[in-house]
Parts: C-alpha cells; structure tokens; sequence
C-alpha cells in the first residue's frame, strides 16, 4: 500500500499545462526522485501535493484514502512536510520560535518554551541533526538553516519529506551530509521526495527515479537501469552536449588588476578578505565558490556598487578602484548581475527601455538630457535580431518576457555595449537548457572577440566547461587556482569547503597562490 | 523665569498625561506593522475615537460609554484599513490616507449634522482622575517627596494607567504568547508562517483591529480625559508623531511608550513655556513646532540603526 | 512563467485608452454613489444636491471660472504629488511646500515694488517653486541618507510651515490691521484675471469669456502639466526617475544614483506644490493669510492617484476635484448638505482608485493564481 499516491494530477496556468494528468506513487522508506529541467512542473506538482496550490483535476491519495489538500494545515495534519527551495524561516527569530511556529507546546495561548526547546532537542538527537536551539537562524550557515527546516518539519510529524532542490545552496560536503541524513531518516520509516535538476544526484540518492518534462511525466527507472547519460537524454528529449565547445584563444594585455582588496559586506563584516588577481583580454576567469564566500561583494566592488576598505581595482592600467557603477559603466565595464530581476531589468520597463539601461545617458539612446525615442527603438530592434530575443516587440515590458528571454535582454545589453571587461555573476541561474547554451555560447564569443570575462558562478559543471582559469574562493580568500586542464570537480570541491586551508594559512606556498597571477598570463 | 517653576510636579504629570494618546496610537502602530501592515490611517483613527467619545457622551451623558464607543469606532474605521490593504491589497499608504481624508469629512459631516454647526462641539462629562489623595506638602522632605509621588503618579485619569499596562501588557505577549511569536513572524516572512498552516489574513486582521481599537482609545483619551470636547481635526498630527514613535522605540511596545513619554514630554514643556513667553519673547508658535521639531530630529536621529520588520508594507498574496 | 510564450504587445488602441480610463472613471462614479447613498441615509436629496454642485461648478461661466480657480492649485500640487509618486515617493506633505511657496511669494511681492510686472510675476513664481523646493529638501535628504520616511518627515514640515506663516501673518508680515493678514500685494505682483485680459466689447460678445475670478495661473498649471508630462517622457531626468521609482536596484546597478535622484523627485515635487501656493496668493487673494490654502496639498493625493499619476490626466483628475470644491458651496447653500460631503468623496475616490476596483480584484485574484511559477 503506497504512502501517498497521486492520480493524474493536472494544473494548468494561463497559456501553460504545468501539470498533465501526473501520476506517482511513494512508498514507505523509499526515496522518489523528481527530475526535470525548470519549468518542467516538479515543483507545481509538490505545491499541490503541500496544499499551497490546488489541481484542477485528479486524485491524491493518503493511506490508500482519497483527501483533499487544500492547505499547507491540511497536508501537516496527513503527515507531509516540505522543505522549500528558499527556505521558510524567519530570520530574526530563534531556531525553536521556528521550529515550533503553529505548533506551540503551552496552554491559554502561553508558550512553554522550555518545553518546546525540550522537543526540539529530544528530535535533533533522536535524528542526530544538531543544532543550536536558541541561536537565531540569520547568525546559522546555510546548511544549519536546511537542518532546522528538516527538524520543523520533523517537529510537525512528517511521514513523508519532500526536499524541493535541496542542494541548490550547500557545498558538496553539506550535500554529503543531506544525503546522510536523509539515508538515516528514510531507515526510521520515513519517505522522501528529492525534487531536482541534478543528474549526479540522483543516481546517488534516489531508489525509484521519475523524469518530468514539460509538465509530463516521460519515464520512470532506477540508478541501476540508467546512468547520467540516458537520464539527460529523457530530460531534456535529445541528445544534450554536457560541455559547451570552446576552442583556444589568444591571451591578450592585461585588462583588469585587482590588488590586495578587502571590501565588506551589509553588516559592516569583511567579507573578501585581500584578493588579487588579474584578468587578460581574450580569457575567461572564473570564480567558483560556494555562495557566501565573498562572491557578491567581489563582484559588486568591481562594477562600482561597493566601495572597498581597501585595495586597488584597476582597468586597462587606469584606477576604478572608487568609481561608482556609473563611472564603471563609462570606463568599460559590463556587468550581468546574479539576480536579473532585482538588479538585471525593470521589469515595469519596455523592452526597448530595459536596452538602454545603464546606457541611456548617451548617444544614441539621449544627448544633453534629451531622450531620443527613434534611436532607442533602433537599438532594440537591432538587439532584439542580433540576440535572438522572442518577443512580438520591443513595447512588451520585460515582466511579459519568459525567464529565458529576460536574460537575452540583459546578456544583449551587457554585450552589446562593446565592454572591455564581462563581469558574468551566475549568469544562467533559473535557465532551461536552451537558454543556458545561448548565453555560454554569447560569454566565449566575447571572449574570443579579445574581451576579458571574469565569471562568478556556483555551479561545478558551469565554471569547467567555461573557464580558461579558476580561482578557488572560500571565506573571503583565494584558496587555490587552477589552470583549466588540472581541475575535476571534486578537487573544486575539495577547495571550495576550505579542504587545505589550514595548509594555506602558514605556508609560503598558499600566499603564493593567492597572488600566483603574474605568471599566469605566459 | 526661574528653573524651579518650569521643573515641576505637573510638568512631569502633564508629560505622561501628553504621551499617553501618543502611546496608545504608538503601540497600536508597534502591533499592526509587527504583523506586516502599515498604519498611516491613525491619525484619522484616533480622530474619530475621538469623535464617537464625545458624540456618545453627550447623547447618554455617560463617558465609560463613550469610551467604549471609541474602541468601536477605531476599530470599524481599522476594519476599511485591513480589506483595502489585505483582501484588496491597496497600497498600505494610499489607503491610510484615504482614511485620514474620510475621517476629517466623516467628523466634520456628522458633527454638522447632529450639532448644527462645524468647528467644536459642547462640552462633555469628562473622567476624573481615579485618585484624589489630598497633597498638602507642607515643608518638611517626606511631605515633598509626597507631593511629587502623588502629583506626577497618582493624579491622573485611567486610561493614562491604561496605557501603561498595555504596554507592559502587549510586550509581554509579543514574546511569550502564539499570538505574539505568529504576529513578529507574520511581518518578517509571512509566507513562512503561511506554510505552517497559520493563517495570514487572519492574524494580520487581527493586528490592524487591535491597532485601531488603541487608536480609539486613544482619541477617547483626547477628548473625554484631557479636553472635554471634540474640536475638527483636533488630533492635529499626533497619529504622525506616533509612527514615528514606535520607530524611534524600535517596533516594541515598551520602547514605543517610552519614546512617546519623550514627545510627551516636549509636549508638556512648550505648554509650560508658553505661560513665561512674556519674560522671554518669543511667539508662541515656535513652541507649538516644538514637538514636530523633535519628531524631525528623532527620526533623523535614529532610523539609520532602527529596522523594522522585513515584510511590512507588503501585500500578501497566497498562491 | 518561464515555459510561457510572451504576451501579445499592448497596441495602442481605444480598447486600451477605455481600459485605463476605465478604473478612474468607474471609481469617480462609485464614490458619487456612495456619496449620495450617505446623503440619503442623513436625510438629504442627493439629486437636489449634485444638481446645485453642478450648477455650482459648470452652471455659469462665472460659476465655471469658480471651478478653475480651485483646479489651478490642484493641478500644480497634483503634479507635484504624481512625479514624486513616479519616483516611488509620497510627498504626504505637499501642503507644507504649498505655504512656503504662497509665503516666498507673498513677501517678495511685498518687497518688489515699482518693477514691471514681466519682471515681478516670474520672479514670484520662481521663488515659490524654490521656496517649495527647499522645504521638500531636508525630508529628501533625510530620505536618501538615512531612510527616514518622507510620509512622516514632510507631514512633519507641513505643520511647521503652517506655524511660521501663521506666526508671520500676526508677526513681523502682518497689516497694521486688526485682522492677521499681509497687505494686499501691489498690482504688478498679482496674476491678472482671465476676463481682464478682453475688452468689454468683446466680453459681451462672448459671454463665456465672463470666468469671474479665475486668473492666468490656469495657464501656468496647464503649461507645466505639459512640461512635467515631457520631462518623464523624453528626458533622462524622467527616465532615471521611473527607474528608481519601478526597482531601485537595477537603476543602481545602471549607474543610477538612487539617493541623488531621490532628493531631485522630491525637490521637484515640493516645487510644484510651491508654485500651486505661490499662484494661489499671486491669483486669488493677493496676500498671504493662515487659511489660504483650503487643503490643496492633500487633495492633490487625490488628483495624482486618480490620474494614476499621469501628468496630462492630473488635468482633469484636478478640474473633478475643483468641481466639487467650488460647487460646494452652492451644495450647501440650496440642498443643505454639508460641504465635508465632499472630502468623504474625495476619501472614497482613493480607496477605490487604490483598490484598483473590487471586479479587477476578482480578476486578479483568479490571474495571480496561475501566474504562480514552477520555481516557487
């Protein structure tokens, strides 16, 4: 008798069948994988299995018993928990005022928190999934942060777990530990559902494997019966070239130079802690790292939206150290932010509009002030074709764009502006596979174009089959560098998790490679 | 002008008596804006508190039902302010001034036509203060120290001792109650309580009545403690001084009467100085700015360090 | 979203103008019929009473006049309220502005005497805006370094602006009069009357030329609703302003200077409200007193969410509110109703505008569901 069933579950948004009469079935202790590109409908699917979202038709099934879930209440009380991909805990509160949120131990509405740290405790032992019960969860890693929403919903009586892109933000050695702690849950009775794009992970973790496409299910199999290969293949409905091709090129002058920089994050904490570095025209240099490690306040000191403590940044040999972004822009530095909706576009903006961003100060798009709607309009057009952008016109705001198509219209303006530095931060986060080949394809044309490309990503897979170097960072320092043929993804690894920083800290040879860089220009 | 009779028992009597409307407004503003709401509509809250008081008052000639009346009004007024902005998902602001606009024309409309006339309306029964300790000071130290205990404490009128214990009161459940950990989690991540099958509507429902009952109270605390009448727009810009009361008191109950005790405080001080503005010339509008001065300074002061709660002013939608 | 094909573009068809129309309107005419159901419920004749508003406001040219002499302040304080809405700023306190613009301009008028008018009117216009301008400076500044919200600081400023002119009014600016009041502003200082313009042959001609106490400062309101309505469209100015207003981040990371365009929105808002001040004392009463402004900072809120903050519809959002403000009193007059019927009104108009309509609502609330993506 399975856990839980569903029975041709189907949703449909406007224009998009998200869910086509899905059917699956989990069974005690066994671990479904859900595997599927994004927008494949994984996550539309568990919504509704959580009750945050309704289907329009079919059946869930509890216990072999018909139910409705039409909340997340309804599905806590049938014993389904859900660990959310940005996960659901209140910042400034305590691990236990999280954990115990809606299910308070106490009378007359009176919280007993020594009862409620008491079982979060007695549950973080039993599970052996240590944490601190009164630390507050914005001062907690993230990999803590994933633990306290697998404790909660423990806490909650989950008999069945679902793990919505669970290893998107760990390092690998955390992702080892889910994967330990998942094991160790699913012996105690529990069942699991592991929702992600990963295909090493799911042949690592799951006993049953259902491949999403579309808002289809195409295919059920094992680890056993298949391997990376075939399941890419069944994911994305052809042949999937992992690696991107990419032939030699020509290093050329040294573009930028960082030196020696420190720059602090929001709470005033140093958060890159003395990096250098230089990246050469025709290169691309990537940074990989696990999130949080200074990347973003990296980032943001070169393109001029944080001023560094300390440091030099230099461009083509000129200072831009404390030039804000606009004094960034002019000097020829091109910026695709991590984030394309908070930082990339407008999205009440009109396409043509969200093309000239950061550009609309001068010819063609304005002069002394004055806008020039004729030439804005041109431009569009002309990077609306250059760029393959799919959009009826360039008066559709950006927000009425596919997620795809959004990120043309970044990577086409960042481009298009003929920069002498790209500065790539996770540019393919949240991209289908298509999308994803067009923006690398875009970054090595401008790289063999002569333009220099400084990469900041978070995936493995990305920064090997980009990179022509990889600078390691890890808390606020470069770690290690490799040149692009010594590096596998498990050394990357290694180094990204801080494996070897001690070694680092007192050896000659670590400073060395913090500041290796003159060399690597031969 | 001596030091001695600016520094007096009253003076500190009057600045609780001026901080408690402030206060309760405050600690009202401290509630909604926990769960996620903005309150800009509290100046026209406790402006028609402040109306129904009085208006209940003179029909029945009994103020405890007056003040019941403004509790009601506050919170039928709060009721417009939380399904604009949770059902209907308004902007927070823009419909905090609708209300401020409806309460002025609502106060001024009614008053026009239940008294004839716009401007102020008969004087009410107010409510004495519930002791009256006799203060013969006398000269001797304990007869001093006596006179001040029982002028600046023990003067006064009861929803002044009201707002303390609702302050006390209120801090209290925000950290040791459901209704308080779901209220501090509601306006930091509501999604998140969401998910833990706790309602959002509900609770932030909640937040925004309960903010508009202490605004009433508060507008009954103008009119039937403190003036004895209701006078068009008579809050004059005290729902104002309150937001920015409870910034200044860091989105708690506790700070927020403290930092009202502040305005409160300036407030008592300029009425004082008014009375000496013969020996020191000077107009007596620049004592009225006095407390706008300061709410100026304040938040200018502090709001750099004061952050309030991540998700306020956010509509939220369920999926 | 991101398997979605994009949307069809929005054409600019008469489909499209009726729909953006549509919820103004709709909201103009829900807060009329609520209007008239709290007069019927109070025991009035609504009819009688929108007749006399009407009458009031439109019934004669004079009476017409009436209407555009009360727009005039809206206009320019709607304006101001709209452009600072477009850089997501809410300049609460326009009518602070407003009476330090009526007060640059009252006592500069007082002090500019014997030079000819095309000197006095600019430069009392001008100093209105600045005035304006300035008072808006310390909350924009207090906003873009600090964060301190401008609702409060300028509501702040607004009662501070309205003690120093009532402290000037029986002070150092007052008239050796009983009455608390600045003398009368010399001729050259004052905006002409539009019928003053025209010869009486040819007022008798055209009898509608005959707009009472209506001044050219409706033209001065006019000419800047279409200089604020190019500057968003056609400048950088405008362009950076929508982009900080829209999502401060990306502008940020366009190499826009968030704070500094900040502190230009809100300046430029508190110049607009200046001007509407300084055209009110320039145009109606010639002389600076504590009640010369009847709320026009607050109904400019209205005006500018009404016009969806759109800088060519604050016209008209501005002529409806000026309607009911000079009709009033003729309301009040014939059918007895009080004339804070109208504030109620005009409180409805904004909820309804901001709700964006109860039946888009419902609308919205089935969209929303689904636009719900596969990422969340």
């Amino acid at each position: 008798m399975p856990l839980l069933e569903l029975r041709e579950i189907t949703k449909l948004f406007p224009g998009v069948l998200a869910n086509d009469h899905v059917s699956m079935r989990l069974e005690r202790g066994e671990i479904v994988a859900l595997l599927g590109e994004n927008g494949a409908g994984k996550s539309t699917l568990m919504n509704v299995v959580y009750g945050l979202l309704t289907a329009d038709s079919g059946e869930i099934r509890v216990d072999d018993k018909p139910v409705k879930i039409k909340s997340p209440r309804q599905a806590i009380d049938l014993g389904i928990g859900m660990v959310h991909q940005h996960f659901m805990l209140i910042e400034p509160l305590t691990v236990t005022e999280n954990i115990v949120l809606g299910r308070e131990p106490g009378r007359y509405g009176v919280i007993d928190f020594a009862m409620a740290r008491q079982r979060v405790r007695e549950i973080s032992e039993r599970y052996s999934l240590i944490v601190d019960p009164d630390a507050k969860i914005i001062d907690l890693s993230v990999g803590m942060q994933q633990r306290v929403e697998i404790l909660k919903a423990l806490y909650q009586g989950a008999r069945v777990l679902i793990l919505d892109e669970p290893t998107a933000v760990l390092t690998p050695q955390e992702v080892t530990e889910l994967f330990r702690v998942v094991r160790t849950l699913v012996d105690e009775g529990l069942s699991a559902v592991f929702i992600t794009h990963k295909l090493e992970e799911v042949v690592a973790i799951a006993d049953r494997i259902l491949v999403m496409r579309d808002g289809a299910v195409v295919g059920e199999t094992t680890p056993e019966a298949t391997d990376e290969i075939g399941l890419a293949r069944m994911m994305v409905g052809r042949d999937v070239v992992l690696r991107v091709e990419k032939g030699t090129s020509t290093r050329g002058a040294t573009v930028l130079e960082v030196d020696d920089l420190h720059v602090a994050d929001d709470r005033a904490l140093e958060a890159v802690k003395g990096i250098s570095f230089t990246v050469s025209g025709g290169e691309i240099l990537a940074i990989a790292g696990v999130d949080g490690n200074g990347q973003r306040e990296l980032v943001e000191s070169i393109v001029g939206l944080r001023r560094p403590s300390s440091g030099v940044i230099a461009l083509k040999g000129k200072d831009i150290t404390h030039a804000n972004a606009r004094a960034s822009i002019e000097a020829g530095v091109s910026h695709i932010p991590e984030d394309r909706h908070r930082r990339g576009l407008v999205l009440e903006f009109n396409l043509a509009e969200n093309i000239i961003l950061g550009d609309h100060r001068t010819p063609p798009a304005a002069k002394n002030g004055i806008m020039h709607p004729k030439a804005i309009i041109e431009l569009a057009r002309k990077r609306i074709a250059d760029y393959d952008i799919r959009t009826p016109s360039e008066r559709v705001t950006a927000e009425n764009l596919s997620g795809g198509n959004q990120q043309k219209v970044v990577v086409a303006r960042e481009i298009g502006r003929d920069p002498e530095l790209l500065v790539a931060a996770q540019p393919t986060r949240g991209l289908d596979v298509g999308a994803i080949e067009f923006v690398h394809t875009q970054i090595i044309r401008e790289r063999d174009a002569g333009k220099a490309v400084l990469l900041v990503s978070l995936e493995l897979e990305e920064v090997l089959s980009l990179a022509d170097r990889i600078l390691v960072i890890y808390e606020g320092r470069i770690v290690k560098e490799f040149a692009d043929a010594d590096a596998d993804a498990e050394t990357l690894g290694y180094y990204m998790t801080g494996g070897g920083g001690s070694k680092f800290a007192d050896d000659p040879a670590g400073k060395s490679a913090e500041k290796p860089l003159t060399g690597g220009q031969a | 002008m001596m030091l001695s009779n600016i520094i007096t028992p009253d003076l500190f009597a009057s600045a609780l008596r001026m901080a408690t409307p402030l206060a309760l407004a405050a600690i009202g503003g401290t509630i909604c804006e926990r769960s996620g709401v903005v309150n800009i509509a509290l100046e026209g809250i406790m402006l028609c508190g402040a109306f129904a008081g009085v208006a209940v008052t003179l029909a029945f000639g009994n103020p405890w039902l007056g003040i019941l009346a403004a509790i009601l009004a506050g919170v039928v007024i709060a009721a417009i302010h939380a399904f604009t902005s949770i059902n209907l998902r308004s902007d927070q602001v823009v419909s905090g001034t609708a209300i401020n606009i409806l309460a002025l024309g609502v106060t001024g409309f009614l008053m026009e036509i239940m008294y004839g006339h716009p401007g102020t309306t008969e004087a009410v029964v107010t409510i004495r203060p519930i002791f009256r300790f006799a203060s013969e000071s006398g000269n001797t130290t304990l007869g001093t120290i006596w006179h001040w205990i029982n002028t600046v404490f023990l003067s006064h009128t009861p929803i002044v001792y009201a707002a303390v214990i609702i302050a006390v009161v209120a801090q209290w459940a925000m950290y040791h109650t459901r209704w308080g950990l779901h209220l501090r989690a509601l306006g930091e991540h509501p999604r998140a309580v969401d998910t833990v099958g706790v309602s959002v509507l509900r609770g932030r429902w909640v937040a925004v009545l309960i903010s508009g009952a202490l605004a009433g109270l508060a507008g009954a605390n103008l009119t039937l403690e403190q003036v004895g009448s209701f006078t068009e727009n008579m809050t004059n810009g005290r729902g104002f001084i309150a937001l920015a009361a409870n910034i200044f008191g860091r989105w708690t109950p506790v700070g927020s009467y403290g930092a009202s005790l502040l305005f409160g405080f300036a407030d008592a001080l300029q009425i004082k100085l008014q009375i000496f503005r013969g020996e020191i010339n000077i107009p007596p509008q620049f004592f009225l700015m006095l407390p706008y001065v300061l709410t100026v300074v304040v938040l200018a002061g502090v709001v750099g360090r004061s952050v309030g709660p991540a998700a306020v002013g956010k509509p939220y939608e369920k999926k | 979203m991101s398997a979605a094909e994009a949307k069809p573009t929005p054409r600019r068809d008469w489909a499209v103008i009726v729909q953006k129309i549509g919820t103004p309107f709709a909201s103009v005419v829900l807060a009329i019929l609520i209007g008239s159901l709290i007069m019927w419920v109070s025991g009035y004749n609504p009819v009688k009473a929108f007749a006399a508003l009407f009458q009031g406001s439109f019934g004669t040219p004079k009476a017409f006049g009436n209407t555009l002499l009360r727009s005039t302040p809206l206009i320019l304080a709607g304006l101001g309220l709209a452009y600072g809405f477009r850089a997501n700023l809410f300049n609460i306190g326009a009518e602070g502005q407003l009476f330090m613009g009526g007060l640059a301009a009252a006592w500069l008028g007082l002090v500019l005497v014997g030079q000819p008018w095309y000197v006095n009117l600019p430069v009392l216009l001008l100093a209105a805006m600045l005035a304006g301008a300035a008072w808006a400076f310390i909350p924009a500044i207090l906003k873009a370094r600090i964060g301190a919200h401008e609702v409060i600081t300028t509501m702040m400023f607004t009662y501070i602006a309205r003690y120093i002119v009532s402290w000037l009014v029986v002070g150092p600016l007052k008239d050796p009069g009983q009455i608390p009041q600045t003398r009368l502003l010399p001729a050259e200082s004052q905006l002409p009357r539009i019928q003053g313009l025209f010869s009486d042959a040819t007022l008798q001609a055209f009898p509608f030329l005959n707009l009472g106490r209506a001044h050219v400062g409706i033209l001065v309101a006019i000419f800047f609703a279409v200089v604020v309505w190019l500057v968003l469209k056609y400048t950088t100015l405008g362009y950076e302003n929508r982009a900080v207003g829209y999502n401060p981040f990306a502008a940020q990371t366009a190499g826009i200077s968030v704070q500094w365009t900040t502190v230009k929105a809100l300046c430029i808002s508190g110049a607009l409200a200046g001007l509407a001040g300084g055209v009110e004392v320039m145009g109606v009463h010639h002389r600076l007193f504590d009640q010369f402004s009847s709320g026009f900072g607050f109904t400019g809120i209205a005006v500018a969410l009404l016009a969806k903050n759109h800088p060519i519809a604050v016209i008209p959002a501005a002529l409806l509110f000026g309607a009911m403000s000079a009709g009033g009193g003729t309301m009040q007059l014939e059918a007895d109703v009080p004339q804070k019927i109208i504030l109620i009104v005009q409180a409805l108009v904004i909820f309804f505008v901001a709700a964006e309509g109860i039946v888009t609502y419902f609308v919205k609330q089935r969209q929303k569901e689904a636009t719900s993506n596969d990422a969340i």
